[in-house]
C-alpha cells in the first residue's frame, strides 16, 4: 500500500515565468520546491502526495503547480484554486483539468444565507456552479469552510452526492479573525476548548461522499507534538467516519522546522494507537490512492 | 408536591423516562413561550457573530443565562408537575446543574448523534426536555433508547442514521410536554426535516454531591429563591 501525503503546498520564487501572489510568509524571494519535498518524502518513505495550489487562483497562478504535475505524473495529483467571483468558474476548472493532473478545486465559503433558519435554496449560493461542475465532470472539492459557511455544507452535499468531498485539516472550520502564523511561520488557528465541530462539520459522516484530513494539528493544538490534547478530536472522526474516510497530511512546508516532516509521519500512530495495521495503512496512504485515484507507481 | 405513582416509579426504574402530558399549561405555557422567544429574538444577532468568529455552535443556540432574565425560566425548574418526580428519584437530595434554552434549527442531519452524557459511575443525574412549541415526528423530536441507562444494557453503538438506532422510541409532543431521562440512557436529538425550529429546555439536574455547584453558582438569582427548597435546590447556601 503506498504511504500518500494527502495535503500540502509547493511553491518557488515569484518570477515572470511563474507569477504568484507574495506576502509576508511567502515573499518573493521565498521558495519551497517540488525537489524539496520529494527530499522529505524520499527519506521518510513517502511515495505519492497531493499538491495543493496557494498564492493566487489565476490560471497564471497555477504553472508552478501545473509543472510539478507534468514532471511527476505518477507521484502528484494537484488542487487547484477558482477566483472568488469568476464570472465563469467552469471554463477556468475545465482549463486547469484538461490533463492536467489536477483533480479538484479547494475553497472555504459557499455564499449562502449567514443565518441556519434562513430558507436554503442551494441554486441561489455563489459556490453552486461550482459544485455542479464538479458533479458534471467529476471533480473533488476540497473544503476548508469558514465557521459561518459550515451549515451550508449538508445541502450541497444532499444536491450532489456524487461528488468526492474531502474536508482540509481535522474538519475545523476556522472562525473569522482567529487565523495567525506563529513563530515558526505556521498557520495558527485559535478554537475553543469544546469542540464545535462535532455539531456541524462531524455530522456529515452520514454521507458516504464526505471525508476527512488527519492534519494540521500544530494549527489548532495547545501542546507541542504530538498533540495529544487532539487525541479526542481524533478518535471523535475515527468513530464517526471510519478508518476508510480519512486521510493523513503533513501540510508541507509549513511543518518543516517544527515538528519536522519525519515526525509528523508518525502522528497518527501517537494520536490513534489502537488502530490496526489495516487501519493505518488506509489512513496513511490507501484511502487516498482509492478516493483520490492515484496513478499506480 | 405531586409524587410519582408506582406505575411511573416501575416505568423509571425499567425503562429511565417518563413522560408529562401538558406537564406546563395556561398561562404558564403563554408566559415561557413569550419569554422564550422574546429572549431567542435578543440573543440571535450576537450568537450568529460567535458563529462567525467560531466561538458557537452554529447548528443550534441558547439564550445565555436564563434564569437572569426572565422568573418563569426560573419557575419551571420546580414545576409542580415533574418536580415530586425528580425529587422522589434523588431521594429528596436533588440540585440544579443547569439550564439550556434551546433553539435547534432545521437541518438536513441532526445537530448530535446517539451519546449518553453520563457513566454509570456518576450520581443520578437526570435532564427534563420541556418542548415550547409543538414538536411533530421528524422536527427534531427526543429520541432515546428504553432501558439503555440500566448498567447491564448494551453495549451500543452509535449509527450512522438516527433511525437505525436498535430499539429506540421517539417522542414527539405538544408545546408545554415535559421529558424526563437518566442521563445515563442514550438519547438524542432526531432528525428536522421540517422547517420549523424546535424550541425546548432542557434542565440538568443531579442527586446531590459535596461540592459538585458551589453557592456562587447561582448567587444572581438568589433573590428569587426565598424557601429553604428553592435554595437547597440552587445550591444557594453551600
Amino acid at each position: 500500500m503506498p504511504r500518500i501525503d494527502a495535503h500540502l503546498h509547493v511553491f518557488t520564487k515569484a518570477s515572470a515565468e511563474f507569477p504568484r501572489e507574495i506576502s509576508d510568509v511567502w515573499p518573493a524571494d521565498r521558495e519551497e520546491p517540488v525537489e524539496k519535498l520529494l527530499g522529505e518524502m524520499e527519506k521518510h518513505q513517502i511515495d505519492q502526495a497531493v499538491l495543493v495550489q496557494m498564492a493566487g487562483a489565476s490560471i497564471a497562478n497555477h504553472r508552478y503547480l501545473l509543472q510539478c504535475l507534468r514532471e511527476y505524473p505518477n507521484r502528484f495529483l494537484g488542487i487547484g484554486l477558482v477566483p472568488e467571483g469568476h464570472p465563469n468558474p467552469a471554463d477556468h476548472m475545465a482549463e486547469l483539468t484538461d490533463n492536467t493532473g489536477i483533480i479538484g478545486f479547494r475553497f472555504s465559503t459557499f455564499g449562502g444565507p449567514r443565518d441556519i433558519f434562513a430558507k436554503m435554496d442551494v441554486r441561489e449560493f455563489s459556490a453552486y456552479p461550482i459544485w455542479k461542475c464538479a458533479a458534471e465532470r467529476d471533480y473533488v472539492l476540497w473544503l476548508y469552510p469558514n465557521a459561518i459557511n459550515a451549515h451550508l455544507l449538508p445541502y450541497l452535499i444532499q444536491a450532489f452526492p456524487q461528488v468526492r468531498i474531502v474536508l482540509n485539516h481535522l474538519a475545523v472550520c476556522p472562525g473569522n479573525g482567529k487565523f495567525s502564523w506563529d513563530a515558526f511561520g505556521r498557520p495558527q488557528v485559535q478554537v475553543t476548548g469544546y469542540n464545535l465541530f462535532m455539531h456541524t462539520t462531524y455530522r456529515l459522516a452520514r454521507f458516504e461522499n464526505v471525508n476527512v484530513h488527519l492534519s494540521g494539528q500544530y494549527a489548532f493544538s495547545g501542546e507541542e507534538f504530538p498533540y495529544k490534547d487532539l487525541a479526542g478530536w481524533h478518535h471523535g472522526l475515527l468513530s464517526g467516519f471510519g478508518a476508510k474516510r480519512l486521510m493523513w497530511a503533513t501540510d508541507f512546508p509549513w511543518i518543516l522546522e517544527e515538528p519536522g516532516y519525519g515526525k509528523l509521519t508518525t502522528v497518527i500512530e501517537e494520536l490513534l494507537p489502537n488502530l490496526s495495521e489495516a487501519e493505518l495503512a488506509d489512513i496513511m496512504g490507501g484511502n487516498a490512492k482509492r478516493i483520490l485515484r492515484f496513478p499506480a507507481l | 408536591m405531586i409524587l410519582p405513582t408506582p406505575e411511573q416509579k416501575a416505568q423509571w426504574e425499567e425503562k429511565g423516562y417518563l413522560v408529562f402530558e401538558n406537564a406546563i399549561q395556561g398561562e404558564d405555557l403563554k408566559r415561557l413561550q413569550t419569554a422564550f422567544d422574546y429572549w431567542a429574538d435578543a440573543c440571535k444577532a450576537e450568537w450568529l457573530d460567535r458563529v462567525e468568529a467560531g466561538e458557537s455552535v452554529a447548528t443550534f443556540y441558547d439564550i445565555p443565562n436564563p434564569l437572569e432574565k426572565d422568573p418563569i425560566f426560573i419557575d419551571i425548574i420546580d414545576y409542580p408537575s415533574y418536580y415530586g418526580a425528580l425529587m422522589a428519584f434523588t431521594d429528596h437530595d436533588l440540585i440544579l446543574l443547569g439550564p439550556q434554552v434551546r433553539t435547534v434549527a432545521p437541518w438536513p442531519v441532526s445537530y448530535t448523534g446517539w451519546h449518553p452524557d453520563v457513566g454509570q459511575s456518576n450520581p443520578l443525574h437526570i435532564k427534563v426536555q420541556i418542548y415550547v412549541n409543538d414538536v411533530e415526528p421528524g422536527s427534531g423530536e427526543f429520541g432515546f433508547v428504553p432501558g439503555s441507562h440500566k448498567p447491564d444494557a448494551g453495549p451500543y453503538t452509535r449509527p450512522m442514521r438516527q433511525e437505525s438506532m436498535p430499539g429506540h422510541k421517539t417522542f414527539p409532543g405538544k408545546a408545554g410536554t415535559a421529558i424526563m431521562f437518566n442521563s445515563c440512557g442514550w438519547h438524542v436529538s432526531m432528525d428536522n426535516h421540517s422547517d420549523t425550529p424546535r424550541k425546548s429546555i432542557i434542565l440538568i439536574y443531579e442527586k446531590r454531591t459535596p461540592g459538585r455547584i458551589g453557592p456562587g453558582q447561582f448567587a444572581s438569582i438568589s433573590d428569587y429563591c426565598q424557601t429553604p427548597e428553592r435554595r437547597k435546590l440552587f445550591s444557594l447556601d453551600g
